[in-house]
């Protein structure tokens, strides 16, 4: 364990951030929806008597501000970090989550793009072991740099013995 | 020009064998001479004969609709008996499902042949079986049949279950005693050699384990879901706005009263009949470095589990199942496919002293099973009471404003009892947090009306997952999960402090969270929030 000089054992957090594009396909993400929502709370608005014009546009605040704000916390959340036996993430921003899988256990690698992400160059990498909890995504990587880490898990996770489970 | 005709063209090699790449011989070699029943099965076999009596029924039972309607037509018609042709149908169907479903075992393959138009084959290697189950409804133990199903560890692919529909019980307990020995390498024992005497069963059903029955998750959830319709009901028939302030009689509240006596009286038979139909003739033995279970009153089963799957085990102490000192047993499985329950029963709600005893011949470790648990100090227990209390305080609170207000008095009693419920939940849950790392077991007890104490082999864990929230992180607790591939996929740690589950996720794999450890305080990154 940890000597005794470096007080309680803590865990720092993973040595990379995400691509700081990421940001701004995390906030167009979340303004398309916040755009759905309050335009259906608008239509609603305007045929139901139950339905205020305040409450669309509180719902109208609450979207522009978690627009605003969470995009920006989940990038000073959201870092990466592989190393030649481990993945270590940490995603999230109110929960965060940190995941810690050993090489040893990797089962299968996933590159995506998804629609809006190729907009911005950016990508995710899934890592799966053997268990439905222990999934590890990476959003919001530069294709390069996602590119170069799919490659690099695979050598890796292919490097190491054992069947994964 | 003699000299310059080509040789013949050397005969083209036999096609490969789609399902045998390698050619048959490979596997015969490390398991010698074929044993018995394997022997037997490695020509194509067809299922027992008395199966020409399970499958005509079954097929008449799934065509019942259809026959009922042609012999109304044909009786009222008073045409020739045309009508008994539709039961010819179905019975001719069985037969040549019987006739057209074949097995093998060969070549290290297990085969099934199905279909008459749809040719089907579902193939297996041997050394991939990982469980062999026999499952024998009524009619087939009137016959003295038993269904086989072979399950194999390939995730999710769509032929991962070879059934064998119809062996003598007999031939099927040989065949899966013989498939698993293959399966698990252990050929040490000769073909020869007679099987082992079997074992003493460690558990066997007693009928006075009933009286666990209502005290069972089981019972509680048929209470819930009995509870629950009702008041759907309740709600169709007296919406709200006729739930007149001044109109509500006095007799509903009696009414209400009568509801909730009857549901009771209704749990009670229920579990129980649920519980002996599950449980009755229940055994447990361990032979041949694997568990077998057998158990079930009308539909029997048996399930065996080999020993190197079983990752750990998970004590279900629920607040009930504890007040009647009963406890029930399930084993956390590596292995199986994804489709298959991760997890296993091996002892049902039975009496504390003998579910513990058999926790603890499971993972080789009294401690595991129960040793003390380390606390997860005074912030996390607060946190078990504001979590319960806060939420359920705003009801009586909004009782209270209605009754002030002029509304009724009585919607205070309920509240408040509800309340007293979260209070006496919320003390439970926390004294029963815990964690420990005993013996190479990741052990972690959480929950009060549905708590379980888990024991996880260090060796099984495939990962951590730390996750707080910002309550969490303000309060330097943490919840650690750790991942694994059977069970629900993980034990989870509820609210540790961070320290310890660092600690505790270093010392069951050193050198994992290690190289991720923050090297002093000052060495904190940015980012993160302090506390």
């Amino acid at each position: 364990m940890t000597d005794a000089t470096t007080g309680p054992p803590t865990l720092r957090d993973p040595a990379h951030r995400v691509s700081p594009r990421a940001r701004v396909m995390w906030q167009l993400g979340a303004g398309v929806e916040g755009l759905v929502l309050v335009v259906i709370a608008g239509a609603l608005a305007l045929t139901m008597d139950a339905v205020r014009w305040w409450m669309v546009l509180a719902l109208a605040v609450v979207v522009v501000t978690y627009v605003a704000v969470v995009p920006q916390w989940r990038y000073l959340v959201h870092r990466w970090e592989a190393t030649d036996t481990a993945v270590y993430t940490q995603t999230g921003w109110w929960a965060r989550e940190r995941r810690i899988a050993p090489m040893s256990r990797i089962q299968t690698v996933d590159y995506a793009e998804g629609a809006i992400s190729r907009l911005f160059g950016l990508a995710s990498v899934t890592v799966t072991t053997a268990s439905a909890a222990g999934a590890i995504s990476i959003d919001g990587l530069d294709r390069q740099v996602a590119r170069q880490l799919v490659d690099d898990l695979t050598r890796q996770a292919d490097a190491v013995e054992g069947d994964a489970t | 020009m003699s000299g310059q005709t080509p040789p013949p063209p050397p005969p083209p090699p036999p096609p490969p064998n789609p399902y045998f790449p390698h050619g048959p011989g490979l596997y015969d070699a490390p398991y010698g001479a074929p044993t018995p029943e394997l022997a037997r099965d490695r020509e194509w076999q067809r299922l027992d004969p008395r199966m020409l009596l399970v499958h005509p029924v079954r097929e008449v039972l799934r065509f019942l609709p259809v026959l009922l309607g042609l012999f109304l037509a044909g009786s009222s018609g008073g045409g020739p008996p045309l009508h008994y042709l539709g039961v010819l149908i179905p019975i001719v169907l069985g037969v040549l499902r019987y006739l057209t479903t074949r097995f093998r075992v060969a070549d290290g393959r297990v085969e099934l042949r199905r279909g008459l138009l749809n040719r089907h084959v579902l193939s297996t290697p041997q050394d991939r079986v990982r469980t062999v189950d026999l499952t024998s409804t009524l009619i087939h133990r009137m016959l003295g049949l038993t269904m086989v199903r072979i399950g194999t560890g390939t995730g999710g692919s769509d032929d991962g279950d070879l059934d064998l529909d119809g062996l003598p019980v007999e031939r099927a307990r040989e065949l899966r005693r013989e498939l698993l020995r293959e399966a698990t390498g252990q050929d040490d024992l000769g073909p020869d050699d007679a099987p082992a005497p079997p074992a003493p069963p460690l558990v066997v059903f007693e009928p006075s384990w009933l009286r666990f029955a209502p005290f069972t998750g089981a019972g509680l959830i048929v209470a819930a879901a009995v509870f629950g319709g009702l008041s759907q009901l309740l709600n169709i028939t007296d919406s709200w706005e006729r739930v007149d302030v001044s109109s509500v009689p006095v007799p509903s509240e009696l009414a209400v009263v009568g509801i909730v006596l009857v549901l009771l009286l209704l749990v009670v038979p229920i579990s129980v009949i649920g519980y002996l139909v599950t449980n009755w003739g229940f055994r447990l033995t361990r032979s041949d470095g694997s568990w077998h279970v057998s158990r079930g009153l009308l539909t029997t089963r048996e399930t065996s589990l080999d020993e190197d799957r079983v990752a750990g085990v998970s004590l279900g102490e629920g607040l009930a199942l504890r007040v009647a000192r009963g406890r029930h047993l399930t084993a956390i499985v590596t292995g199986v496919d994804r489709k298959a329950p991760g997890s296993a029963s091996l002892v049902p709600p039975a009496p504390d002293r003998l579910v513990l005893d058999v926790a603890s011949q499971v993972v080789e470790s009294t401690h595991a099973i129960t040793g003390r648990l380390r606390d997860h100090g005074p912030a996390a227990r607060r946190r078990r009471w504001t979590r319960a209390v806060v939420p359920t305080s705003v009801l009586p609170l909004l009782a209270l404003v209605v009754s002030l207000t002029g509304g009724p008095w009585w919607p205070l009693l309920p509240t408040l009892a509800l309340l007293g419920l979260a209070c006496v939940v919320a003390a439970d849950r926390a004294s029963g947090l815990g964690h420990a790392l005993v013996e190479g077991y990741v052990v972690a007890r959480s929950g009060s009306l549905a708590r379980r104490r888990e024991a996880l082999a260090v060796g099984d864990v495939i990962g951590w997952n730390l996750r707080a929230t910002w309550f969490q992180r303000r309060l330097g607790l943490t919840t650690l999960v750790a991942t694994t591939a059977g069970g629900r996929g993980a034990v989870t740690l509820v609210d540790v402090p961070v320290s310890d589950a660092v600690a505790l996720a270093n010392a069951a794999l050193p050198g994992l969270a290690e190289q991720f450890l923050a090297t002093s305080e000052t060495d904190t990154p940015v980012g993160r929030p302090a506390h």
